[in-house]
């Protein structure tokens, strides 16, 4: 008897160890989980001077410049990015407004996206910021990452010939991505 | 990303348990025990594991994160959930995983009283120390940590297929004392660590005023050794696979060495301390190594526009891939083919009893109860301690057990262990002995099998062995 009582014992507990359950979870809760890191990074930055405009011709009035910037076209960019906030810090030294203009273009040169800032006029004494920031919502984010370049045209209302000072530019971009 | 969390977690529930297997130490009814103490007492003449049935274990244990913890059904958002663990877990905890197979175990007692006993096991050992830094980046990125440096060096896994083939002797010296060895030929069939890394990365305000922050990676260096991994990526079919991991797990892998040392001392009729010391060895790579090393530094802080005066047809200054090219110089990636050792994850067991309760055996009245030669009492009390050295220093268990021989066919034992994974840990093991067949099964955390998914680690092993004692 007590033999049977003891494998009757043994039996019941092995039982009770190989039915032991999982409960009071959802795992299609899975579905749900979103990682959505938000990632600072440099984006472009100058220092232009009179002799950038006049380097190219008296009474230049634009210059120009361009960079590629694929990063904006790599698959996980074009999967992931929900959101772009660009800053942009133009500390200007001249002593007129200036006009920076940011095309993004794609392979074909067509523009997908702009930002036009104007930039207020200051003094080789009293330099003036002027901040813009960009935010690049949803709408339009695809338009952004169909560019894998920019161009930078900075714009004079009038010759630079004689005018001393400095258009300093800094710039970052905050990516909101959305990982499923 | 979801798909990959989500699996960590279910495979955690159907594997949960710890590389301590505190439950079996001392449980010298079964032969198994002896791979844990090779100096534990045997009151057998001989045994032989059932092939591929006597001794099966797997285990994934977190010492900080349950899967209900994150899976529970609440109003509380998943991500949050998520978010909050990230937060609360610390790099110093981590995530295992071992599994056992028992291919072979066998033993025997001569003539002169010397106990042999050898077999082969293959076993899967990994365990991956948690990347706080790393999964905070990852999970919230870096806009709102300007100023925090990001540990490189938290990356710290290492994992290990192989075959243990063993054999070890056990001798009762004289009435107090019994001690035991084993040797272990290792052959390891896929390996890969990556424990000794360093660097940092932080974002900060410029300190060269040049753009609005400096993103810098300093003294990076990430190491990932591995061994019998890249040779596999060749194969075209899982069944070439298959049979290539076969051939290496009969000596065709990367062979090692290794010891187990053990003792049983009874102290007097009442007492009885014991203690081991497994896997003091190495393996030694020598074939199929691949061994990778990227170091480097670099201060990123955008791309400079200079506006150089271009004639028409001139293409702007390549700033872009001037950029990746220099950040690609400056991360070296070195592939090492040199041979390399691997020390084996060291375990440590120790344990004093106290003997109580009915006598058996001996000169004493009843020895209706025989479970060992000199075992006098059919009920004990002790403790027992554990540890397991791994890359970031040993882990650690204490453990209070209960043994109880009921009779001659069936004995239980019930521990209290206080571990890396919780505070009280509540485990059973079930040995019974019918005829010449012996079934034992242990389990711990048994408190969470009313509900799997609240254990951060559980244990199940259980195994079938034939144990022929002449003086039954």
């Amino acid at each position: 008897m007590k033999k049977k009582s003891h494998l009757l014992f043994l039996f019941t507990a092995v039982i009770l160890l190989f039915t032991a359950c999982v409960k009071d979870t959802d795992f299609n809760q899975s579905d749900d989980i979103l990682i959505t890191p938000a990632v600072v990074l440099d984006f472009l930055f100058f220092n232009l001077s009179s002799e950038n405009f006049t380097n190219i011709g008296v009474n230049n009035l634009v210059v120009s410049d361009t960079t590629f910037f694929d990063l904006l076209i790599e698959d996980f960019t074009i999967d992931n990015l929900k959101k772009a906030d660009f800053y942009f810090k133009n500390t200007n030294s001249f002593s007129i407004q200036l006009s920076t203009q940011y095309q993004f273009l794609d392979e074909n040169n067509d523009v997908y996206y702009e930002i036009l800032i104007p930039v207020n006029s200051g003094s080789i004494s009293n330099p003036v910021i002027t901040e813009h920031i960009e935010i690049i919502e949803e709408g339009n984010i695809v338009n952004l990452t169909k560019a894998d370049k920019v161009v930078v045209n900075v714009i004079a209302p009038s010759s630079l010939d004689n005018l001393d000072g400095m258009l300093n530019l800094q710039s970052k971009t905050i990516y909101y991505l959305s990982l499923e | 990303m979801k798909y990959l969390i989500t699996c960590v977690f279910m495979f955690w529930i159907v594997s949960l348990l710890s590389q301590n297997k505190e439950v079996l130490y001392g449980l010298e009814e079964t032969p198994q025990a002896m791979l844990l103490n090779p100096g534990s007492r045997i009151s057998y003449e001989y045994h032989f594991g059932v092939p591929l049935l006597s001794h099966i274990h797997v285990n994934v244990g977190s010492s900080g994160v349950s899967v209900y913890d994150i899976f529970q059904e609440s109003s509380l958002d998943i991500n949050t959930r998520i978010s909050n663990k990230i937060f609360e877990l610390e790099n110093k905890d981590f995530f295992t995983a071992t599994q056992q197979l028992e291919i072979l175990n066998v033993g025997w007692k001569n003539k002169k009283d010397y106990y042999f006993s050898g077999g082969i096991y293959q076993e899967f050992d990994f365990v991956l120390y948690f990347p706080k830094d790393l999964a905070i980046l990852a999970w919230e990125g870096n806009a709102n940590y300007i100023g925090k440096e990001f540990d490189l060096g938290e990356i710290n896994a290492s994992g290990d297929l192989l075959t243990v083939y063993h054999f070890g002797v056990n001798k009762k010296i004289n009435k107090k004392i019994t001690v035991g060895a084993r040797t272990k030929l290792y052959s390891s069939m896929l390996s890969f660590s990556s424990t000794s890394n360093s660097g940092t990365f932080v974002t900060i305000p410029s300190e060269s005023g040049d753009n609005i922050y400096e993103h810098i990676v300093s003294n990076a260096t990430i190491n990932l050794n591995t061994s019998g991994i890249t040779s596999l990526s060749d194969l075209d079919t899982k069944n070439q696979v298959i049979n290539k991991l076969l051939g290496r797990s009969f000596f065709g892998g990367n062979l090692g060495i290794g010891v187990d040392l053990g003792t049983t001392y009874e102290i007097n009729e009442k007492w009885t301390a014991s203690a081991s010391i497994l896997d003091l060895g190495a393996i030694f790579h020598k074939k199929n190594i691949e061994s990778y090393q990227v170091s480097g530094e670099y201060n990123l802080d955008g791309i400079e526009l200079l506006f150089p005066p271009l004639g028409n047809g001139d293409s702007s200054l390549p700033y872009y891939e001037d950029l990746i090219d220099d950040i690609g110089t400056a991360f070296t990636l070195d592939t090492i083919y040199n041979s390399y050792i691997q020390m084996r994850p060291i375990k440590m067991y120790a344990s004093v009893k106290y003997n109580f309760g009915q006598a058996i055996g001996g000169d004493k009245t009843c020895n209706c109860l025989k479970m060992g030669e000199n075992q006098k009492y059919n009920q004990s009390i002790g403790f027992q301690y554990f540890s397991i050295i791994r890359p970031k220093g040993p882990q650690i268990a204490a453990t209070l057990f209960y043994n109880h021989r009921f009779s001659d066919y069936f004995s239980v034992k019930a521990t209290y262990s206080v571990d890396s994974y919780s505070y009280s840990n509540i485990g059973l093991g079930l040995i019974t002995n019918i005829k010449m067949v012996n079934f034992y099964i242990v389990a711990d955390n048994l408190q969470w099998y009313s509900n799997l998914a609240k254990a951060k680690s559980i244990s199940l092993q259980f195994g079938f062995n034939i144990i022929i004692d002449k003086n039954e």
